[in-house]
């Protein structure tokens, strides 16, 4: 039944399951949560983002590898789409992101875990793919009422296109929405040097500095 | 002192008349021959040209016969999209998720997509500085290859959901490596750098590099120091202090180290084996001359005592990086 107490729910089962990386059982529990008549929100709140906030705490810049990150994400994903096999409204995050790997990058390895980690944490992601030209972006940001625009980039040659950015967003009258830059090849850089908000070591570092803006509404 | 002799002293720990220099010069050598770089990539006569150009333009003491990680993967049956000015990608991969690697065949180095320019390149480069300078070869390592076989993250997902089809790739991918290393030994490489970014604890946990990655690239170094190589040089790039101390056991007497790893910690990690590193190298992008030359500096000075390093970046210097900087980072070199 739809709202049970929280002692009758023990979520660990899931959240050991994601940290395991273990999508099928993952899968399989959220399922069994969900017949179980248990609301969505309170599996995305206790048992996803309880198992982030795990994860966070181990991911240190020393241990974090994106083998084990990777695992956990598609635990996540999975769960996610069960909840909301439709995807997920602006209304049902508590933030909406837009997120892309800019034109003549298409390594989006890390900006498919990012992704994750976020959904996980119960926001909206809008992902735009790879190889994604920033006038598209700025024009999803405006589209879909970003609250910050994410970008990832492994190789050198995206870091022209992550500098545009900013403008391309002023150009649409959205020069408040913040935007945040990692991946390998970005994250050697400053933010100034990147004309972005702020640079993420990683996805978890990144997460945390848009919990911070979701939180406090607080624009640079 | 010629480049070879200052090179090999370092390796040896054995005294310099400068800090040896070898930054990550690959396809930046394009852009100093003012040729696109697409038909660098493809043609080992421009690029040998364009290599011997970067040393005589920035007195680098090696040349690099490398041109990108897509060189085995095309061989393998993948195909490449092509760039002007940058470098290919894969756009269709030679495995699919469920393929066995075992349908694919070791290719020769001589006939194989782009390894015959790589081994016309070596050739060229090896006839141009003799024994005055090193002669670099370079092959992808077996994490690497594995990952340019089925994608990385099909190859990462297939690591952890079926360990022993992911095996059968990482032993494809490292007799690929031995043979297409042998072969450019025999075309005129000093060494051969074996270059595994996905090998990087950035990317795996350092618990699945020792028990799998390991053993694989041990075999591999052994297999080129057997074939000749008057060296071998392990090349990863990212926070690899969990997995350096690893290095020598395999075999490996260069070792790379990136700027997430202190010089002194390097060295505690490693102290018997020559280092490289460990410059940041995307610093080289933007115009601080200044800025460049002071880290060359102080870098050098970390290891003015003890001898065996190599100064250079932790990965490579990208193609668009700054003229000046590199020409205040050779000045830095030149003095060091």
């Amino acid at each position: 039944m739809a709202g049970a107490p929280d002692s009758t729910v023990d979520f660990e089962p899931l959240v050991q399951f994601l940290l395991a990386g273990d999508h099928h059982a993952a899968l399989a529990e959220a399922e069994r949560l969900l017949a179980a008549g248990i609301l969505r929100e309170r599996i995305v709140t206790e048992g996803l983002e309880a198992a982030m906030g795990r994860l966070d705490d181990k991911c240190t810049v020393e241990s974090f590898n994106l083998l084990e990150i990777m695992l956990v994400g598609r635990a996540v994903a999975a769960v996610v789409h069960a909840l909301y096999p439709e995807g997920m409204a602006p209304a049902q995050g508590r933030a909406t992101f837009v997120i892309a790997t800019l034109e003549g990058d298409v390594h989006d390895l890390g900006k498919n875990i990012v992704r994750n980690v976020l959904a996980g944490k119960g926001f909206r992601v809008v992902d735009l793919g790879r190889d994604c030209p920033v006038d598209t972006l700025a024009a999803a940001a405006e589209r879909e009422g970003a609250s910050a625009v994410l970008v990832s980039g492994l190789i050198s040659p995206v870091v022209a296109e992550v500098r545009r950015v900013k403008e391309a967003l002023k150009a649409r009258g959205l020069g408040q929405v913040p935007v945040v830059a990692g991946g390998a090849a970005l994250k050697q850089l400053a933010p100034a040097a990147l004309n972005v908000d702020y640079v993420a070591e990683n996805a978890f570092d990144g997460a945390r500095y848009l919990e911070r803006l979701a939180t406090t509404e607080v624009r640079p | 002192m010629n480049s070879l002799e200052r090179i090999l002293a370092a390796v040896r720990f054995q005294p310099t008349d400068r800090t040896p220099f070898l930054p990550q010069l690959f396809g930046h050598a394009a852009v100093t021959a003012g040729i696109p770089l697409g038909d660098y990539l493809r043609d080992g006569s421009r690029l040998a040209a364009a290599q011997l150009l970067e040393r005589r333009t920035y007195g680098t003491d090696g040349v690099f016969a490398f041109l990108d990680l897509g060189v085995e993967t095309e061989a393998l049956g993948s195909r490449l999209e092509y760039f002007g000015n940058r470098y290919p990608e894969v756009a269709e991969y030679a495995l699919a998720p469920a393929d066995d690697p075992g349908i694919l065949t070791i290719p020769d180095p001589r006939r194989a997509g782009r390894m015959p320019e790589v081994l016309r390149a070596l050739g060229e480069l090896r006839r141009g500085v003799g024994d005055t300078a090193l002669v670099i070869g370079a092959v992808a390592g077996p994490m690497t290859l594995a990952a340019q076989l089925y994608g990385i993250e099909a190859a990462l997902y297939l690591a952890m959901d079926d360990p022993g089809r992911h095996a059968a790739a990482l032993d494809l991918a490292m007799e690929v490596a031995i043979r297409y290393g042998r072969a450019q030994l025999a075309a005129g490489a000093h060494l051969v750098m074996v270059f595994d970014p996905a090998a990087s604890p950035a990317v795996v946990p350092a618990d699945f590099f020792r028990s799998r990655l390991q053993p694989r690239l041990a075999r591999l170094l052994a297999a080129l120091h057997e074939a000749g190589a008057t060296a071998t040089w392990l090349n990863i790039a990212g926070p690899t202090a969990d997995i350096l101390p690893h290095y020598a056991d395999m075999g490996a007497d260069i070792a790379t180290f990136d700027y997430y790893v202190a010089p002194a910690e390097a060295r505690r990690l490693l102290p018997h084996t020559c280092l490289v590193g460990n410059l940041k190298s995307l610093d080289c992008l933007d115009p601080a001359p200044a800025v460049i030359a002071a880290q060359a500096r102080e870098l050098t000075a970390a290891f003015a005592t003890g001898g065996g390093f190599i100064l250079s970046s932790g990965c490579e210097i990208p193609p668009e990086a700054d003229a000046a900087n590199l020409a205040a980072l050779a000045e830095a070199a030149r003095k060091g």
